[in-house]
């Protein structure tokens, strides 16, 4: 079979790029700046000193301040990995709906539930940033609770409405 | 009408997917044989080890000895696992970024530049940690990660950032200047 496969709009292709390039520039930037990362991370640790539960006993202290410079890194790792993935995600979920799903709102709904979803990397840089200036409980909690979730949740929608769209499409 | 205002797909080069079907395949290959050789290549990477014992820095105590081929052969491990990992996800994006190159970029040379840009870097950058993992057992842990970071991973990994940045910034270019019209 031959013919022009229909491409989704180029603002969702454009998020599908940018998330790849982030993700490719983070994972760089982990491996080149890592001493520099940790860095920073310890020194936006010491400047919140009451948000990480500091107690004064410096083996206490060292310990809290490794587990959070850890998680911090670990966001960081999240990102590259899901900046990645999902962009892929995104790119390929959105050429299908261009290519299969007949209604206009329909696929316009999808495109942004699935551009929603592609942002969701975006919620491993807020979980990084806020352990270091919240804390490690309070920083997953919020990233998780007011980024992650949103995201993913439209993310999971987005797909299974192209699931259903392709179901629909055979019956 | 240009083609590239059409809001349909052009396809790469083929060179172009052959490389990125390549990749992939490659990558399967390599987890499969992980799996099925695991055996084989820690021995093989241990006897690699054991051959040169200054360069890991044994000392002839068995003690301290099997910590150090220990951690080499976590490394040696984990370098197979990022090959099949990164060539798994290379050959993906080569198509999907190289479709979009191929769709949006109106200058020839701009739109040859990048797609070769995001092909050679795609496909160069895992095979660094092949490189890595096999450099290894005569090298030691940081050599071989020097030998691959200047050898492929910095060159490789740079064309594929730099081509993708420029690519996001000419698909952006393009909606700003379609809006304008």
């Amino acid at each position: 079979m031959s013919g022009t496969v229909r491409r989704p709009p180029l603002g969702v292709v454009l998020v599908a790029l940018v998330m790849l390039a982030l993700g490719e520039t983070a994972g760089a930037a982990m491996s080149r700046l890592k001493p520099e990362i940790q860095r920073y991370a310890a020194a936006r640790i010491a400047a919140n000193p009451g948000a990480h539960g500091f107690s004064g006993s410096a083996e206490y202290d060292d310990e809290v301040r490794d587990r959070a410079i850890f998680t911090a890194e670990a966001g960081l790792s999240f990102f590259h990995l899901h900046g990645e993935g999902v962009g892929l995600v995104l790119f390929f979920a959105s050429a299908l709906v261009a290519a299969v799903v007949p209604g206009r709102r329909a696929r316009a709904v999808l495109y942004v539930l699935l551009t929603l979803g592609g942002l969701f990397p975006l919620g491993y840089l807020v979980y990084g940033a806020a352990v270091l200036e919240m804390g490690r409980d309070a920083g997953i909690e919020l990233a998780e609770r007011r980024v992650l979730t949103p995201l993913g949740v439209s993310a999971i929608a987005g797909l299974v409405g192209v699931w259903l769209a392709l179901v629909r499409r055979r019956a | 009408m240009m083609e590239a205002d059409s809001p349909t797909w052009r396809v790469p080069p083929r060179w172009v997917l052959l490389v990125a079907v390549l990749m992939i395949v490659l990558a399967e290959v390599g987890g499969g044989a992980m799996a099925r050789f695991k055996v084989e290549l820690t021995r093989w990477a241990r006897d690699g080890m054991l051959a040169r014992p200054s360069v890991h820095g044994l000392v002839g105590v068995r003690d301290v000895d099997e910590r150090i081929l220990d951690e080499a052969l976590v490394k040696f491990d984990a370098g197979l696992r990022l090959f099949h990992m990164h060539a798994e996800g290379m050959g993906l994006v080569i198509i999907a970024t190289s479709m979009v190159a191929a769709t949006v970029i109106r200058r020839a040379a701009a739109r040859r530049t990048i797609i070769a840009l995001l092909t050679t870097g795609g496909a160069g950058y895992p095979v660094g940690y092949l490189a890595w993992s096999a450099l290894i057992p005569s090298y030691g842990l940081e050599r071989s990660k020097t030998i691959a970071e200047w050898l492929v991973w910095v060159p490789f990994g740079t064309a594929t950032i730099v081509a993708l940045w420029c690519l996001a910034g000419l698909v952006a270019w393009t909606m700003i200047s379609r809006n304008r019209a």
